[in-house]
């Protein structure tokens, strides 16, 4: 069978699941009794095993398959979750990661399993492993197996009589696949292509095409004309992963049966006298019944039609849309040179339509932040127990959602400041009671919106920050002058954090601080177009919040002209403008400034900064265009010869070959087909 | 850095004009070949990066290969044109004064363009190649659009 097709499908799953065991092993050491939540670990690693056998990577399906072992037999309560099990399942998890990944990466073999497998082993064998082959289930299901007993036409029957008089076999069978396995199909074809070995199948309940489509529920029947005896075609088919029960009844010819029909239904329940013998297969019969109870996720998607897209489509559906947008404005320009009365009406409805459009095209694209947020409670208590630290993440707002192209930026800087709260921030228990505080540290990771922005708040209940640390620090890294920091203010000494080569922590340890991490986390925030506050008290904690644009596309702008040139500039970024006559233009060591509401504001030469010529003499009377920006932590004015208009822009990017020009941010076209350049303002201050 | 690596010993390049002489690239390179239109001008760029162009609704950059090359700047004629070429992945746009023709070469006949003491920074060329009376000197896509030897 070819899986390659299933491929994306398994990788996808098996994250999914790996996420939840993450998720769950976390619950379960602070809740190690909890029935529910070792269900679950239960049902994720079971999901994870069946279909890593069915694709073939046998490396995950045994160590998960040991992992089962072990997880029932703390169901089962002979096996209590202490320490030593809770850290191996999250070393399990964590080779499955691994393992996961090697598919992807499509090496293999890099990651060993065994060790981890013997190690679960021994703890299986710790305790007394009872084998418990449950009787009641299995009357249970050959009941059901007599009422979808196949009903045969003229032609089928003729077909196993004459086989029962060549003495032959006829079977019918009633292959139970797993509650919720994913691809039902799948099984079902194995199921089919391995009956095809062993005999003839003349009938399948449903169709054959059903089967295909997964259009049956848990069970189906075929009839098979066999010469093999019916404990071996049991075995086979039950050897296909989630494969859970096999009847098999053997045919009568239709005078037999109809002379002797409660026989035959007797034969078969003796049939299926076998059971599983697995632990593991056994208690999986009864889990997904208690499923439904306790997995949200499932019923939440039950109550709505979810779909898997690829993200790609959406991407090329926003380029669409964007496209769209452009031509929209091009129209509008038309109609607007052309005082069309008809024209401007229709435009308007388009326009309309276009912004619905584009409204839910973004928010196809928007991801809460919790997918970003869910690896960090695993991150937090690994790093604060190899550091000797009690730390309690609390999260909120991990539905709030954002573009899903900032989602995917966003993790390594989250982490940076994570890392950062853990390694410098909480203090040791020991310091913490010596201090008066909760000898267990908090963090909050908070999300929210604000605006058209999303705030992410990181704070810490820690030593905080000192100010004359980062003084000190600055200076002995010759990253500011003496002269310099006397001059700063409070806030402007926190932001030295954010400098390249600057790390408080005295030793450098592998969690934090090798002095990038604070530079590389401003880099990146910047990127994205958002902003970075620090905040902190000493003794009391640092509190760092990030301000994200919603989405990275499609953003208002401001045009403006200088000389023959237009640029836009992102309104986000944009505090007023203003109109100046030249006699406002003071100037303070040579830096031309102007006084905005008693401010002093520095005043910025758009042209002479872009390179182009500027006219330098201004008539007295002759009116000047100022536009004021936040650039960075300061406002600047920015002089312009004229103020084209507001407009909605899509940003596209200036290509491989031109990026890293500063004042640039980016590229759009026009309605009328021209290209103008985004003016990054950060970088023009 | 070789642009003649074919199995066979025939090479079809596009043919172009700057100034007087005639330029040779690979036309496997060669996505299409615009007239010219509006340059958006980018700032603090080399000075042979002559801007952004809109490509059906992609941004992408328009190198002058006069200035590139070192040749001396003249007028844009209306000959003139924009070959949109692929670069590493990336699309960029080379203004030359004119495109002559396509014409097929055999590399047997290219000659190193070390051998030749030209004024010209051998860098951006892979070779001359050479048919009946005519000399091509063949251009190096890769090496032209990277900035960093600039």
């Amino acid at each position: 069978m070819d899986v390659n097709q299933y491929l994306g499908l398994f990788l996808e799953e098996a994250r999914e699941h790996l996420q939840t065991l993450n998720r769950c092993v976390l619950d379960l050491e602070h809740d190690p009794g909890n029935l529910q939540i070792l269900d679950e670990i239960f049902r994720s690693a079971h999901t994870i095993k069946g279909m890593s056998a069915t694709m073939g990577y046998a490396a995950i399906a045994e160590l998960t398959h040991e992992m089962e072992n072990v997880l029932d037999l703390l169901r089962k309560g002979t096996l209590k979750a202490h320490a030593g099990i809770i850290d191996t399942l999250f070393q399990c998890v964590d080779r499955l990661e691994q393992l996961v990944e090697e598919v992807v990466s499509g090496q293999s073999g890099g990651v060993e399993v065994a060790a981890l497998s013997a190690k679960l082993a021994a703890l299986a064998k710790g305790e007394e492993v009872p084998v418990v082959v449950s009787e009641t289930v299995v009357p249970a299901v050959a009941e059901d197996a007599v009422k979808t007993d196949i009903a045969l036409n003229e032609t089928e029957e003729q077909l196993v009589n004459s086989a029962i008089a060549q003495g032959m076999q006829v079977f019918q069978l009633i292959i139970g696949i797993r509650e919720g396995t994913l691809l039902k199909s799948v099984r079902a074809y194995m199921a089919m292509k391995a009956l095809d070995e062993l005999g003839d199948v003349i009938k399948t309940d449903p169709l054959v095409e059903d089967l295909e489509k997964d259009n049956f529920g848990q069970e189906f029947s075929v009839v098979l004309v066999t010469e093999i005896a019916a404990d071996k075609v049991r075995e086979t088919i039950l050897s296909i992963a989630e494969i859970e029960t096999v009847i098999a009844i053997p045919c009568a010819s239709t005078e037999a049966r109809v002379n002797r029909p409660q026989i035959a239904e007797k034969a078969g329940v003796a049939a299926i006298a076998e059971t599983i013998s697995e632990p593991a297969r056994e208690a999986m019969k009864e889990a997904p019944k208690e499923a439904k109870a306790v997995d949200p996720a499932a019923a939440k998607a039950k109550g709505r039609a979810l779909l898997r897209v690829d993200a790609e489509k959406l991407d090329s559906l926003l380029n669409l849309v964007g496209e769209l947008v452009i031509n929209k404005t091009r129209l509008q320009q038309i109609g607007l040179s052309n005082q069309l009365t008809e024209l401007s009406e229709a435009i308007e409805q388009m326009d309309r339509v276009t912004t619905d459009l584009q409204g839910v095209v973004m928010k196809l694209r928007m991801v809460p932040v919790g997918q970003v947020f869910n690896r960090f409670p695993r991150m937090v208590r690994d790093l604060s127990h190899s550091l000797g630290k009690e730390i309690n993440l609390i999260i909120q707002g991990e539905e709030t959602e954002l573009d899903r192209t900032v989602i995917d930026e966003i993790g390594d800087p989250l982490v940076h400041l994570l890392r950062n709260s853990i390694d410098h921030g909480i203090e040791k228990p020991a310091d913490r009671t010596a201090a008066g505080k909760n000898p267990v540290g908090e963090i909050r990771l908070i999300a929210r919106h604000e605006g058209n922005h999303v705030l992410l708040l990181v704070s810490d209940d820690g030593k905080g920050l000192k100010a004359e640390a980062i003084k000190q620090k600055a200076l002995e890294k010759g990253l500011v002058s003496k002269a310099e920091l006397d001059a700063m203010d409070p806030s402007d000494i926190m932001r030295l954090i954010f400098m390249s080569g600057f790390s408080t922590a005295e030793t450098v340890t592998d969690v934090s601080g090798r002095g990038v991490g604070m530079d590389v986390v401003r880099t990146k925030i910047e990127a994205l177009g958002g902003t970075l506050e620090l905040d902190s008290t000493p003794g009391q904690g640092t509190r760092v919040r990030i301000r994200l644009p919603l989405t990275l596309a499609i953003i208002q702008a401001l045009l403006i002209q200088v000389q023959a040139e237009t640029y836009a500039i992102p309104l986000g970024s944009i505090d007023s403008t203003i109109n100046i006559v030249p006699a406002d233009i003071r100037t303070i060591q040579q830096q031309e400034v102007i006084l905005l509401r008693g401010q002093i504001i520095p005043l910025v030469r758009l042209g002479r900064r872009l390179g182009i010529e500027q006219s330098n003499d201004f008539g007295e009377e002759q009116e000047l265009y100022v536009v004021i920006v936040q650039s960075g932590d300061n406002k600047i004015g920015l002089l312009v010869d004229s103020l084209v208009g507001q407009q909605e822009i899509v940003i596209k990017s200036l290509g491989t070959i031109l990026t890293g020009i500063k004042q640039i941010a980016g590229a759009t076209i026009l309605g009328d087909g021209q290209v103008v350049l985004i003016l990054d303002v950060n970088a023009l201050g | 850095m070789s642009e003649i690596e074919n199995v066979s010993n025939e090479l079809k390049l596009i043919i172009f004009k700057l100034g007087r002489e005639e330029y040779g690239m690979d036309i496997l390179r060669v996505q299409e070949i615009k007239r010219m239109m509006s340059i958006t001008r980018v700032p603090s760029t080399p000075s042979f990066i002559k801007g952004v162009i809109n490509l059906r609704g992609s941004v992408l950059p328009v190198i002058d290969l006069r200035t590139r090359l070192g040749l001396l700047e003249g007028e844009l004629q209306d000959s003139a044109r924009i070959i949109v070429v692929l670069v590493n992945e990336a699309t960029v746009g080379f203004i030359v004064d004119e495109v002559v023709e396509v014409t097929t070469i055999d590399t047997t006949l290219v000659e190193s363009a070390h051998a030749l003491s030209t004024g010209l920074s051998t860098e951006y060329i892979s070779g001359i190649a050479k048919a009946e009376n005519r000399l091509f000197i063949m251009l190096n896509p890769d090496s032209i659009v990277n900035i960093q030897q600039a």
